[in-house]
């Protein structure tokens, strides 16, 4: 038997993919939160319709920063880029082709994920500072690229035909169904056999080699998924917004709120960064959004506050907490429950 | 493409250059990008600015003092912040520096507003010609100083007692504390130093170029580009990735027009780190 396993070659030996018994059941409870979601949808008016849709692109952009970055340790600075080429693509297959939505749509997500792949044949190459630098001049290159292209109208921008924009109700669906294309993948990866060798990839890559896990092979595919999630709330934002410029769809801005979410909520957990997202957005995109200068500065500095002192973020901060609080009060309650008549 | 261009393009790679070997210094003994790195640089301009505006001192004027601010900036960030964000990994010190170069940027759009601005001083103004060569003045300043801080640098680094404790901390910080060095100190007056490089190349920067809150972001690419196409730690790499980018620079606005200079740069540094991830000279003395 040893014989048989030290002579196999190295790679995955046995499927990437069967989902772990937490996995199944968190993906039950995504369901029944997506169902939740759409009777919320249909009870609430035309605020919560509109509030939801930008909250779910959100969600989805934090949630796919969080697979690349909390679960395969690879930190991207360039969430712009793929938020910008999926935008563009929805907006000129939409104009120039005169696709429907849907199909611009999937072709943002294409494009987003060609784009990731081209990335990461020279980053994954290199380790975390570089990956981090190079996809920031990734972003930029793009936006300096965009900003001077006469075919993409230069720095005018391009627009969504707006007779061709889904109504209200539509985006809202349109938007639960990217966040929860999005959390599911990060469930999926979180809790199954490709997960534990992500979590072994980003503890440790030699070690994880040398266990037989293909390790640029696992990297370029959640670079790839998460690329193209991006890529799908880029092309929520696109039809949420109608027209646009390179400056406002490359920007820092994309990434800045897509850490601050998973660096609050929690980096690596699949909660977190959907915590994260709500008290973001809530907290800080809505409350202040007439004041970009104060946003961008109560942003940066819960960066440094949070990694400075929670640095595993709210979500397990919050969990631990409440685990340690039951554990104290766990023995009283056992006494109260042996003391009391046994229930009918 | 005139022979101005190019000359004049060699010499604001002095200013790259500058701004690249701080980040070098950093990069090489701390093992972490600093991020923050651009807004120091902006930082020292704009407090550059600020003592014009308060005591009407020229930029020239202003540089010791922005200098020592920057250092003090520099040594109380490696202590309160960055030593503790590395002890928990290199994600901490990506996101915490980070943090800190949005922090500075909203900080310098709120106190400056986000004009556009620039230091007044005779040299930004002045050239001089030298065989139908139009030099300007500032330029040749900067690559002046940038020379003079690269030859001190590499030799503070090679011959001082310094420097050969900061080589051992680099190198294997854990042995070098057992030597008898201060890791910690070290780690700090290196920041400090590479704060201080920043502010030179920050105020001169602002002299000859302008700048506005946001511009640190092209900066910080541009000295990332310049540190790996002159190789980590190395101090003579660096200077000559710098004039070279500079040069490069000047090339592609000149065919391609303005617009395209950043995205030349960011291309080269992709085109770099495929074909030599250690950068064209190797590592160097770090």
């Amino acid at each position: 038997m040893a014989t048989t396993a030290l002579s196999r070659a190295p790679g995955p030996v046995a499927p990437a993919l069967p989902l772990h018994r937490r996995g199944v059941a968190a993906l039950g409870a995504l369901v029944v939160a997506g169902a939740a979601c759409l009777a919320l949808g249909d009870v609430g008016g035309a605020g919560v319709l509109s509030l939801g849709t930008t909250l779910f692109a959100y969600v989805a952009l934090a949630q796919a920063w969080n697979i690349l970055g909390g679960f395969s340790g690879q930190m991207s600075l360039g969430v712009g880029a793929f938020v910008g080429t999926s935008a563009y693509t929805v907006a000129l297959t939409m104009t120039r082709l005169g696709w429907s939505w849907l199909p611009g749509m999937v072709a943002g997500m294409v494009v987003a994920g060609a784009l990731s792949a081209l990335l990461a044949f020279p980053l994954l190459r290199l380790k975390g500072d570089y990956f981090a630098v190079g996809t920031l001049a990734a972003t930029m290159a793009l936006d300096a690229w965009f900003d001077n292209w006469s075919f993409v109208n230069k720095s005018m921008g391009v627009s969504v035909p707006i007779q061709a924009v889904p109504g209200q109700t539509e985006m809202y669906v349109i938007g639960l169904v990217v966040a929860l294309l999005a959390v599911g993948s990060a469930i999926v990866m979180r809790w199954s056999t490709f997960g534990v060798r992500l979590l072994a990839i980003r503890e440790d890559d030699l070690a994880a080699r040398l266990m037989g896990v293909n390790v640029s092979g696992y990297r370029l595919v959640v670079m790839v998924v998460s690329g193209m999630l991006i890529g799908l709330a880029g092309g929520v934002f696109a039809l949420s917004l109608v027209s646009f410029v390179p400056d406002g769809m490359f920007a820092m801005s994309w990434t800045i709120e897509a850490l601050v979410m998973v660096v609050i909520g929690g980096m690596g957990t699949v909660i977190g960064p959907i915590v994260g997202a709500v008290a973001v957005y809530y907290g800080i995109t809505t409350e202040l959004a007439n004041f970009p200068t104060l946003s961008l500065f109560f942003e940066g500095g819960l960066l440094l506050v949070i990694v400075r002192f929670v640095p595993g973020g709210l979500w397990p901060f919050v969990v631990r907490s409440a685990r340690r609080l039951l554990e104290r009060r766990g023995p009283a309650i056992t006494t109260a429950r042996a003391t009391s008549p046994p229930s009918p | 493409m005139n022979a101005t261009t190019l000359v004049n393009g060699v010499l604001e790679g002095g200013l790259y250059a500058l701004v690249a070997l701080g980040l070098s210094l950093v990069f090489g003994v701390l093992r972490l990008i600093n991020l923050a790195h651009g807004v120091l640089v902006i930082g020292a301009a704009y407090a550059a600015l600020e003592l014009f505006e308060l005591f009407h001192l020229g930029p020239f004027a202003a540089l010791p003092i922005v200098i020592v601010v920057a250092a003090v900036f520099g040594y109380l960030l490696q202590r309160l912040m960055l030593t503790n964000l590395l002890l928990k990994g290199p994600e901490a010190g990506i996101v915490g520096t980070f943090g800190l170069a949005v922090l500075g940027e909203a900080a310098f759009a709120a106190a400056f507003t986000s004009n556009g601005v620039s230091l007044q001083s005779s040299l930004a103004t002045s050239s001089v010609k030298i065989g139908g060569v139009t030099l300007e003045m500032v330029l040749v300043a900067a690559c002046a100083i940038a020379i003079a801080c690269a030859g001190g640098l590499q030799f503070g680094l090679k011959y001082t007692r310094a420097g050969s404790m900061l080589r051992a901390a680099a190198k294997d910080p854990s042995t070098a504390e057992l030597m008898g060095i201060n890791v910690r100190l070290v780690f700090a007056l290196t920041v400090a130093l590479a704060a201080a490089l920043a502010a030179v190349g920050g105020v001169l920067y602002g002299v000859s170029t302008g700048f506005a809150p946001t511009s640190d972001t092209s900066l910080l690419l541009i000295a990332v580009a310049v540190v790996v196409v002159g190789g980590v730690g190395n101090v003579t790499g660096t200077l000559v990735a710098g004039l070279a980018m500079g040069l490069v620079q000047a090339i592609s606005v000149s065919v391609f027009g303005g617009g395209y200079a950043d995205f030349t740069v960011y291309v080269l540094f992709f085109v770099v780190l495929i074909a030599r991830p250690k950068g064209l000279f190797g590592q160097g003395a770090l």
